[in-house]
């Protein structure tokens, strides 16, 4: 038998190289990426190609596939505006691939824009000289919303106004990169570049290595270490400050603070008090020296700038005017991604660096002046008309750009009247036609327009550093105009393709300039919160869980034969509606198979357990940066599995099913005890469970231990807190009710008893920061103490209903010290006030 | 003409309030017009901290912090302020004139128009008041001509009643209503303006509470008023209009603060702990203590 012979593979390979571009065509009048201006390919994109080719059509739909589930399982996702729904990241399958020799201009002219961006941003919020001697009309200025009149004269803590720009590019039909958009606010897509960057390098790992593709991770370093620079402190505590989940880009923050080991905070987190910034933690107030902002300036500061922003933070304004915090980028820095100011940029980039613009910007005519107004009037069919200072455009008529030939002629009159009366309000741009690039659709290579979001950011040197790479979007239609994110498109990883081999690096700084710590800082209060919710959550859906369970299986046993048997599944379905998961009264009956469905999948009712998964995910998301990626999975594996209930089961798919989900959650218990770090965020997480556990199986004793139990009930007990096994090896007489009490409830070696649970709440309150110096004990502690020595005094003979209850209402007001103690208190509860009584 | 004011502010609520972080506006400086002789603010419980700044737009502002429980809160703010406005211009130039100089304007600072040509926070540029400002100013009008015959119609078509609006209320329906206060009146009135592009600016103040012997009394007397400034060139300035009453703004009117709206100049703004509900008394007092015949001298 004879194998392949190496000339055979090469010719296979050749030929995919050829089934898989041959077809390629760029669009009509548009250029590529891929085939340039003389209708030949490009070196760099053949190499990719060739590479690709040789790995083969099976093992190139594997790595497909494997970035497809790799997106899946690490949940990336990003929310539309308005919807309340994640949606999955949409990854392409192919790098965009740009030469080392056009990155060289790229970087140079995206570092001389930011450089252009922050003297511009110094002189508006300082002398204001650009307008004063005639570089800029004021009006192209005062338009924005985002020129914020209290940030006038403060001098930003390090100096410095851009710690992160932004520029959006596109490949002009001259070849050329022109800069579309610049941000100056808050960019967002950093953290999403990172992640397509993690999958595509890791899909084509060998293709990645060879092609010498420069390393992200130092851009990343230099941001972080450039932030640090702005504070006072030499350790300081940097925070991410975020809108919150329902921001469309949450995850991507949460995502950055982890990586970048910034504390992600709301605004509700923070106080700025006497000069300084603080964050609330469960130690008490700490120092927030440095905040990287995710938020739009002027919700900043309800005091100062926007009146009754919830986003904010009290006096935040007064904290930077003193010094003593530095805001990155710094709050009014949004005022720069102006398009009115576009057409300027030429003249002020030579008055303030003496230089001519590398990149060129998109031809643009601000309609505030004369001239330029009378020039767009003329030629109003061939320009694109866009709103003059983005979203917060006094009267655009518009929301976004519109070529104005597309519009009826009634529409394009009332447009010219528009800008005839109010110009200011409106730019006029040329209409470009911007690259292709190739994308992977229906097994073939199709051309797809794109823009390229490249980022600049500020280093401890003071320089800027532009990040080799970028975030690239992709549009799925063929018209290459105007793209917005939620619009159906994609996007990708950006490759430069290197001629020298790269230096392996990552975020590790050398050992020996970073000092040894154990404890990560202290832990903020609303993470605390979540970590507890989520802890209960989780504990709430196991015993759900384990109720259905029980149910199923005495159905399928069909135990409601006699008499004593029925009474203990009404005990079961009672618990299940006053636990929420099935509505207590209802018209019709349900059938014991509809009970079970209601219980696992309805998601109406918030006790489900359906209800309890999505319960938990949610909780989880907003802490993500404090999970660990194999925990996150599996929350959002369990909610998905629960999801899965459109179709009544029969009830030995729920037992499957509920036996799975069990199984979930036991993992769950498994990867916080192995890999999570005994610090406060853990503890919390064990509180919320260990509370929840010892309070559900105060009730389940209630329920089937008690007084009028029969052995039938406590038989459901044992199962329900998992002992039967134990029960069985210490006792062979059968069940009794002392030792099934004594076993639910105050056995310390069983790891399911309230005394089990309640040595462990003790333990774990007692390691928590304390704010008293008296040395007296704080109510958690107290009342943690105290029910734990309860129990472990008590004996089996003397346990009553009563003594149940008061322990259940102990631990129910151990729940609210804990609150009360390490919470958000009142923060929710602040609110704007406005004086009324006008004439 | 020189007054004495008094500007009560008292905020009862239903359950205590921990603590309180407010913005202050409530000092009157001395501007074009009139002079401050003597200012003075207490709060009630004592603030922990205050702190005294001046806004972009020359108004004082005050940030306070009452660290306190309290169930009542009470700003007491008194001023003495001499004022002597010069008579409004009798010719001014046109409209399309004072647009296109507005736009044009090579100045950034606070007194320049280019800040109170665009939408502002409570202010939209709806497209049926600017289309009922359209009307006063027929082409080649001169700027001041145009903007007083707004004010008076706006006077003529809108009726006086508190009960119609609340602080919030978004200029577009109490435009529809045809109804409102003087912030409202003030509000229609300057979106009306910017919105065929001229520069106008949102003013708070106080008016003179006891009128002139034969003379009645104004509306907006006994409570903090607004009016509009409109600017009519770099010649003539800014000149204030008041729709409440039909007036130009005269030696009758102390100013307290001027912004691009109500949200610039809102004389106390903050947040505050507390989980109840909250009720605002408002009480002001202008008593003239001296005629025109003081010897005064203005910047």
């Amino acid at each position: 038998m004879l194998g392949p012979t190496p000339g055979s593979a090469s010719n296979a390979k050749a030929r995919r190289l050829v089934e898989m571009t041959a077809a390629y065509r760029p669009l009509d009048g548009a250029p590529d990426e891929f085939i340039g201006a003389d209708g030949c390919p490009r070196g760099h994109w053949l190499e990719f190609f060739d590479k690709l080719a040789g790995l083969g059509s099976d093992d190139i739909a594997r790595r497909f596939e494997a970035i497809e589930r790799n997106i899946r399982e690490q949940g990336v996702s990003y929310r539309a505006y308005g919807e309340t729904v994640d949606r999955t990241w949409p990854l392409s399958h192919m790098p965009l691939l740009i030469s080392e020799q056009d990155w060289a201009v790229i970087e140079a002219g995206v570092m001389q824009r930011a450089e252009a961006f922050e003297g511009l941003l110094a002189d508006l919020y300082g002398k204001g000289e650009l307008v004063s001697e005639g570089f800029l009309p004021a009006a192209a200025v005062t338009g924005s919303a985002d020129f914020l009149h209290p940030m006038v004269g403060i001098k930003p803590r390090g100096g410095r106004y851009l710690s992160l720009y932004a520029a959006d590019l596109g490949r002009g039909p001259d070849g050329q990169w022109w800069v579309l958009n610049d941000r100056t606010q808050a960019p967002s897509g950093l953290g999403y570049a990172l992640e397509n960057r993690l999958n595509l390098s890791r899909a084509f790992q060998t293709i990645y290595r060879d092609m010498n593709v420069p390393r992200l991770a130092p851009f990343f370093q230099a941001f972080r270490a450039g932030l640090a620079e702005l504070a006072s402190r030499s350790e300081p505590r940097i925070c991410l400050h975020t809108p919150g989940p329902y921001s469309e880009t949450y995850y991507e923050q949460a995502y950055l603070a982890r990586y970048l080991g910034f504390v992600l905070v709301e605004g509700a987190d923070l106080v700025a008090r006497d000069g300084l910034a603080h964050v609330r933690t469960i130690a008490g107030m700490k120092r927030a020296d440095v905040i990287w902002r995710r938020i739009d300036a002027d919700f900043a500061d309800p005091l100062e700038l926007k009146g009754g922003s919830q986003l904010g933070v009290p006096g935040l304004v007064e904290t930077i005017r003193q010094g003593n915090v530095a805001v990155a980028n710094a709050l009014g820095a949004g005022v720069a991604e102006t398009p009115a100011l576009l057409g300027f940029m030429t003249s002020i980039a030579g008055h303030l660096l003496g230089e001519k613009l590398i990149l060129p910007t998109i031809a643009t005519w601000w309609c505030g002046q004369e001239a330029e107004r009378e020039y767009v009037l003329d030629r109003l069919e061939d320009m694109a008309i866009a709103p003059a200072f983005g979203a917060s455009t006094s009267r655009a008529l518009l929301g976004r750009s519109v070529v104005a030939g597309e519009l009826t002629k009634e529409q394009r009159e009332k447009l010219a009247n528009a800008i005839r009366e109010r110009g200011a309000d409106f730019v006029g741009q040329e209409v470009v036609r911007l690259s292709t690039t190739p994308v992977w659709v229906d097994n073939r290579l199709e051309p797809r327009p794109f823009v390229l979001r490249v980022y600049a950011a500020m280093g401890p040197d003071g320089k800027f550093q532009v990040m080799p790479g970028g975030f690239c979007r992709i549009s799925d239609r063929v018209d290459s105009r105007a793209l917005a994110m939620g619009q159906g498109v994609q996007t990708s990883d950006v490759w430069i393709a290197g001629t020298r081999p790269v230096e392996p690096t990552t975020l590790l700084p050398r050992g020996d300039t970073v000092s040894i710590r154990r404890i990560m800082g202290n832990l903020p209060s609303r993470a605390a919160d979540n970590l507890f919710w989520l802890g209960r959550y989780i504990e709430r859906a196991e015993a759900t869980l384990r109720l259905i369970r029980c149910l199923t299986r005495r159905a399928i046993e069909n135990e409601d034969m006699f008499q004593e048997g029925a009474t203990t599944t009404q005990r079961l379905r009672k618990l299940l509606s006053d636990w929420g998961a099935v509505p207590a009264k209802l018209k019709v009956p349900l059938t014991p198979q509809g009970f079970l469905n209601a219980a696992m999948f309805n998601v109406d009712e918030y006790g489900s357990a359906v209800s309890l998964a999505r319960a938990s995910q949610r909780t989880a998301s907003v802490i993500r940066e404090r999970l660990s990626s194999d925990t996150w999975r599996i929350v959002v594996d369990l909610s998905q599995k629960l999801e899965n209930g459109r179709v009544p089961l029969d009830e030995p798919e729920i037992l499957e099913l509920t036996d799975g989900a069990l199984q979930a959650l036991a993992s769950i218990s498994g990867l916080a005890q192995e890999n999570m770090n005994r610090v406060a965020g853990w503890r919390f997480l064990e509180i919320g469970r260990r509370l929840e556990r010892s309070v559900n199986t105060c009730r389940f004793i209630r329920a089937f231990g008690m007084e009028q139990a029969r052995a039938t009930d406590f038989d459901v007990l044992l199962d329900l807190i998992d002992s039967q096994i134990t029960y069985r090896s210490r006792y062979i007489s059968g069940v009794a009710p002392y030792p099934v009490r004594d076993m639910a409830l105050l056995d310390p070696f069983n790891p399911r008893s309230v005394a089990f649970q309640t040595e462990r709440l003790a333990e774990h309150i007692a390691t928590l920061p304390v704010l008293k110096l008296d040395g007296m004990l704080e109510a958690p502690n107290r009342i943690a103490i105290e029910v734990n020595a309860d129990l472990a005094t008590k004996v089996a003979a003397c346990i009553t209903a009563e003594f149940v209850i008061s322990v259940e209402r102990r631990l129910m007001g151990l729940a609210d010290a804990v609150a009360a103690r390490y919470f958000l208190q009142g923060a929710h509860a602040a609110q704007a006030e406005k004086q009324v009584g006008l004439a | 003409m020189i007054y004495d004011i008094r500007h009560v502010t008292t905020y009862s609520y239903e359950t205590p309030v921990a603590f309180s972080l407010c913005a202050l506006r409530l000092r009157p400086t001395s501007r074009a017009g009139q002079r401050v002789i003597d200012v003075k603010i207490d709060i009630d419980p004592p603030a922990a901290k205050r702190i005294q700044r001046e806004c972009f737009f020359g108004n004082s502002f005050e940030i306070v912090r009452i660290e306190a429980e309290h169930r009542e809160l009470s700003v007491t703010a008194r001023a003495r302020i001499a004022v002597s406005r010069p008579v409004a211009p009798a010719t001014t130039p046109s409209w399309e004139e004072v647009r296109q100089l507005a736009f044009s304007v090579e100045d950034l600072g606070p007194q320049s128009p280019a800040h109170f040509i665009y939408a502002s926070r409570a202010i939209t540029l709806d497209e049926p008041v600017v289309a009922y400002a359209r009307e006063s100013f027929p082409p080649g009008r001169e700027i001041l001509d145009g903007a007083v015959n707004l004010m008076e119609r706006i006077w003529d078509d809108f009726d006086y009643d508190p009960k119609a609006t609340l602080v919030s209320t978004p200029l577009g329906e109490a435009f529809e209503k045809k109804r409102g206060v003087c912030q409202d009146f003030a509000h229609i009135m300057i979106a009306g303006l910017r919105g065929i592009g001229l520069p106008a600016r949102y003013v708070s103040g106080y008016l003179r509470t006891v009128p002139p012997a034969g003379q009645e009394r104004l509306e907006g007397a006994d409570a903090t008023h607004a009016w509009v400034a409109v600017w009519c060139g770099p010649f003539d300035g800014w000149v204030g209009l008041d729709p409440t009453n039909k007036i130009l703004v005269g030696d009758d009117h102390i100013i307290l603060a001027e912004g691009r709206d109500y949200s610039d100049i809102s004389p106390i703004d903050g947040v505050i702990l507390s989980s109840g509900g909250q009720d605002v008394d408002v009480g002001v007092d202008v008593i003239p203590v001296a005629s025109e015949s003081v010897p005064l001298t203005f910047g």
